[in-house]
């Protein structure tokens, strides 16, 4: 129907034009073919936009998994050699030990050397708070509440000392840090030292856990009432009327509009997919290696541990 | 120490950016130096050439390339983006023009989509830095003359004509002088010409 319709059409406008052309012919001087070049040129005219190809690039989406990789988006610390020395350095530092992928909210147990602890490491579960730092300064932040009491312990992603780290539970929350936790009920901040890892079936997207923890009554160590929290029940419970009013005058709403300010706090695609295009390769093959280990793994004879 | 912001993904711009954003004195403050951006953004899609202080022309001149490079790489279906049109471009006909004019006409270029020239400062008064700042292929003449042996320069066209007048001149001068004083002097001049050659012929 579509290919009747459709040549039906151009045969119309191509009899209309002839007639037109007829009849103008003998009132203008104008030669025919001044009528046909732009039709043929609008159908020539390839449209590249180098833009929309740049961002069609399928390695933006380790951005996620590997944040650390790119580089602190400051100008005035950027150094593209230091970059690239860090960038192998860290590769070199994933060849050693496993480093998961991990987000904030997801839990981890991380092994450390202690010289001081029996027999000489120490092992810290907790859930993950924050993630900062670029290069081979990344830094996460564990929180746990151990004997009533909440603790917090800030490990470096590519330090040598750290042995292992593993991931319990693999997941998302809400917002992008959870330092309202500090000011939640402990409940919410308390894992078991002896939590058996959950596995995820491989290729399923990372789950987004929507748990919303409640606060414990002010003073609070921040204003979290106007950080817009998504993770967060009964703030409105804690609040004057002072702190509403001072909530409305303190919004903010021009910010997300604010273009330049969000081209400041990142790296540009143009510049993301250099840094992928070299990292991308090496961060595939030690994926597979691992992947190769940990069959042979579970697969193995099973050792007597006995004695 | 910070960590790139991973959440959304923008284009490189082809233009300088300095380190930290300049403040652009204002009673309200942040707001107010928004307010003043757009209505220059504004103003810059609207006329396409404006002449105005270099620090408000450099700032407007930064949205103003990032609202056109995500109009470029979201196009008109795309939600947020329309949002920060909507935003950003107080006349709302406007925003038709950024999609359906401004768009094609950069969507393969290389180049920045905007420029911005130093202007001459005043001459008394405050002395403030002014700059012209314009959308690229623009209906206006260019401001920048590099070729300075382009035919079409308003200059050149003066000084062909003032030499095709000299020629005329001339050519009229010795046509008038053919005419009165005959034939005698042409003879005395084709001598004198022919008298020279013949002894280096011998």
């Amino acid at each position: 129907m579509a290919l009747a319709i459709r040549r039906s059409t151009s045969e119309v406008f191509g009899a209309a034009k002839w007639f037109i052309r007829r009849d103008c012919r003998a009132l203008s001087t104008l030669p025919e073919k001044a009528v046909e070049v732009p039709v043929e040129k609008k159908r020539d005219r390839p449209v590249v936009s180098r833009i929309r190809a740049n961002a069609r690039n399928p390695n933006l989406a380790l951005r996620h998994v590997y944040p650390e990789f790119l580089p602190d988006p400051n100008p005035k610390w950027r150094n593209s050699l230091r970059e690239k020395l860090e960038r192998t350095d860290m590769l070199n530092r994933r060849k050693q030990i496993d480093i998961p992928e991990f987000y904030v909210g997801s839990i981890l147990a991380v092994t450390v050397a202690d010289p001081h602890a029996q027999g000489k490491t120490n092992r810290f579960v907790g859930i993950c708070i924050e993630r900062k730092g670029a290069g081979l300064r990344a830094e996460f932040t564990l929180r746990n509440v151990v004997d009533h009491q909440g603790v917090e312990v800030r490990y470096d992603l590519y330090d040598p000392t750290v042995h292992s780290i593993q991931v319990l539970r693999l997941e998302k929350r809400l917002d992008d840090k959870l330092l309202y936790l500090r000011d939640a009920l402990p409940e919410y901040s308390t894992f078991p030292f002896d939590m058996d890892p959950e596995i995820l079936p491989d290729g399923t997207p990372v789950p987004v856990n929507p748990v919303q923890v409640k606060l414990k009554p002010r003073p609070w160590l921040e204003r979290w009432e106007r950080q817009e929290l998504q993770g967060v029940s009964n703030i409105e419970e804690h609040l004057k009327e002072k702190d509403r009013v001072r909530r409305e005058l303190r919004k903010e709403p021009w910010e997300k509009y604010d273009l330049m300010k969000q081209y400041r706090k990142t790296i540009p695609i143009e510049d993301q997919n250099d840094i992928w295009a070299e990292v991308n390769h090496q961060l595939k093959q030690l994926q597979l290696t691992r992947k190769k280990v940990s069959r042979k793994r579970t697969f193995g004879v099973p050792k007597t541990q006995l004695g | 120490m910070n960590q790139a912001d991973v959440s959304k993904l923008v284009s490189k711009l082809r233009i300088n950016v300095l380190p930290k954003h300049r403040n652009l004195n204002n009673p309200k403050g942040p707001e107010g130096r928004i307010d003043k951006l757009r209505k220059t953004v504004t103003g810059l899609i609207k006329f396409e050439r404006i002449e105005l202080n270099y620090n408000r022309a450099d700032e407007a001149r930064q949205y103003a390339e990032r609202l056109i490079s995500e109009a470029i790489r979201h196009g008109d279906c795309h939600k947020p983006t329309m949002d920060t049109a909507n935003f950003w471009l107080l006349e709302k006909e406007l925003i038709h023009k950024l999609f359906k004019v401004l768009v094609p006409r950069y969507e393969a270029t290389n180049l920045s989509y905007t420029r911005l020239i130093s202007a001459p400062q005043q001459q008394y008064g405050r002395h403030t830095d002014k700059a012209v700042l314009e959308l690229r292929g623009n209906p206006f003449p260019d401001l920048m003359n590099y070729k300075t042996n382009n035919k079409l320069l308003i200059q050149n066209v003066l000084l062909d004509a003032a030499k095709q007048d000299y020629k005329q001149s001339k050519i009229n001068e010795i046509a008038n002088n053919i005419g009165k004083k005959g034939n005698s002097s042409l003879d005395k001049s084709s001598k004198n010409i022919e008298v020279p050659e013949k002894p280096t012929e011998s």
